[in-house]
């Protein structure tokens, strides 16, 4: 879509980003969409239903983003993801940080909406101390380890590291027919998996939990590539992405956009600082959990327990705030639209992830009860 | 209902309620009851999963002034 004046295209982008956060938010909190919970029924306990839930909505969005990129709706090499630079060790250390962080935190960037939406007050604490330091991360104190350090080891890959570009420039083969090809080769087992467990089957909410969370990922991309998409920007003269703060086309993610609304608010009267996408989006995660929770009576105030509660909460949002920006995304932004674009980065993120959540979940195990 | 041992899980929030039930549980004999009371709107679901996966029976489980009471037998 191309407009005369870009602003005026500005509430669409927001109020879809609105809407779909929104409608995530409540199947969010009516389901028990969980990543830190689908690690932890796992780890401690061999369920592995919130995983299938999880992986499900990773198949919906990669199936669904894929078929939009082959109908020519949007063209997902101009989100940050399938960039040439692949910063495996930024990725390797931000993903293993943020599940650190989301299990000392009681879960990820989203289900941190989600809990505030419901009456944690715990979770609004994480997502300050989450805010403040993505923002250190992005441009103070922790950017400078970012950028000094961890991306410092980076290979490029020429094509771009999406695994099409990779496949189609190793096979002469186009890339839309590998991308086909992958979506249909990873979603369909992917899904396969999920539907393979009688348990997974047997409840409803799995499978709108998975459907409706990776449907919002791709709708995410139509708002910001096709309602937000300016070809020539009058300013510029290039094509832009409006109301997104990184300038290109965007789907959810959630450890940025809390760094920006905190931006937003200490920086009210900068009247260059507008509502964006992301920060919609936050929003909007937290409107709908909590109109689902007043809707059915289970919205209750929750706060610290104890001295060592606050403390692994603080750290929690810390860690994910750093590794959320290090690894360009959180259990979400990476392992759900991230792996949506099939980016290496994303993939990498998303085991590292695991293995964090993971290991300090074995850490708790251990010293549980003392 | 009749226990053998009481679980404070009120203000923590999910692993921590499911990882100090299963420490308690694993200090008790075979047929004891371990009560939980939390404050975890996850913690019915949770503690479902839990006793589906472990063996372990959840008895009974109920909710007042804004806190689950659960119990659970040792398998």
């Amino acid at each position: 879509m191309s407009a005369a004046d870009p602003a005026s295209l500005v509430p669409y982008v927001t109020g879809g980003a609105f809407v779909l956060a929104f409608v995530f938010g409540a199947v969010g909190n009516k389901t028990d969409f969980c990543t830190m919970g689908a690690v932890s029924d796992w780890v401690n306990m061999g369920d592995t239903s919130r995983m299938r839930m999880w992986l499900l909505a990773i198949a919906v969005a990669l199936l669904g983003s894929s078929a939009l990129q082959l109908a020519g709706v949007v063209d997902l090499s101009k989100s940050i993801y399938p960039g040439a630079r692949l910063t495996w060790l930024s990725h390797l250390v931000g993903g293993f940080l943020f599940g650190v962080g989301m299990t000392l935190g009681s879960g990820c960037g989203s289900k941190t909406l989600i809990r505030i939406g419901a009456g944690n007050l715990k979770s609004l604490i994480v997502f300050v101390f989450l805010g403040i330091a993505a923002y250190m991360t992005l441009r103070g104190l922790f950017g400078a380890f970012r950028v000094g350090v961890l991306e410092q080891a980076s290979i490029t890959l020429a094509p771009g590291q999406d695994l099409g570009s990779l496949a189609a420039a190793a096979t002469g083969v186009d890339r839309g027919t590998w991308i086909a090809i992958f979506a249909v080769l990873i979603g369909g087992a992917i899904i396969a998996f999920a539907y393979s467990s009688r348990d997974f089957r047997a409840r409803f909410d799995y499978t709108l939990g998975g459907v409706v969370t990776g449907l919002v990922v791709v709708g995410g991309w139509v708002v910001s590539g096709v309602l937000g998409y300016v070809v020539e920007h009058p300013e510029t003269l290039q094509e832009a992405f409006v109301a997104t703060n990184t300038g290109r086309m965007e789907s959810f993610t959630f450890v940025s956009p809390m760094a920006y609304t905190l931006e937003y608010l200490m920086l009210w009267t900068d009247t260059t600082k507008i509502v964006t996408y992301g920060i919609a989006s936050a929003m909007g995660v937290i409107a709908g959990s909590a109109a689902y929770a007043l809707a059915t009576r289970t919205f209750r105030w929750e706060g610290f327990r104890d001295a060592e509660d606050t403390a692994n909460h603080v750290i929690g949002g810390t860690l994910m705030g750093f590794g959320g920006i290090t690894a360009l995304g959180c259990t979400i932004g990476q392992a759900i639209t991230g792996i949506s674009t099939l980016a290496m980065g994303s993939f990498i993120t998303f085991a590292a992830i695991l293995a964090g959540a993971a290991a300090t979940m074995k850490y708790q195990d251990r010293r549980s009860g003392a | 209902m009749n226990f053998d041992k009481e679980l404070d899980a009120r203000g923590l929030n999910c692993p921590l309620p499911i990882l100090r039930a299963k420490k308690a549980l694993a200090g008790m004999q075979s047929g004891q009851v371990l009560k939980v009371v939390a404050t975890d709107p996850g913690a019915v679901k949770d503690f479902q999963a839990f006793a589906k996966q472990t063996g372990n029976a959840l008895l009974q489980h109920s909710e007042a002034n804004r806190e689950f009471t659960l119990y659970v037998q040792r398998k």
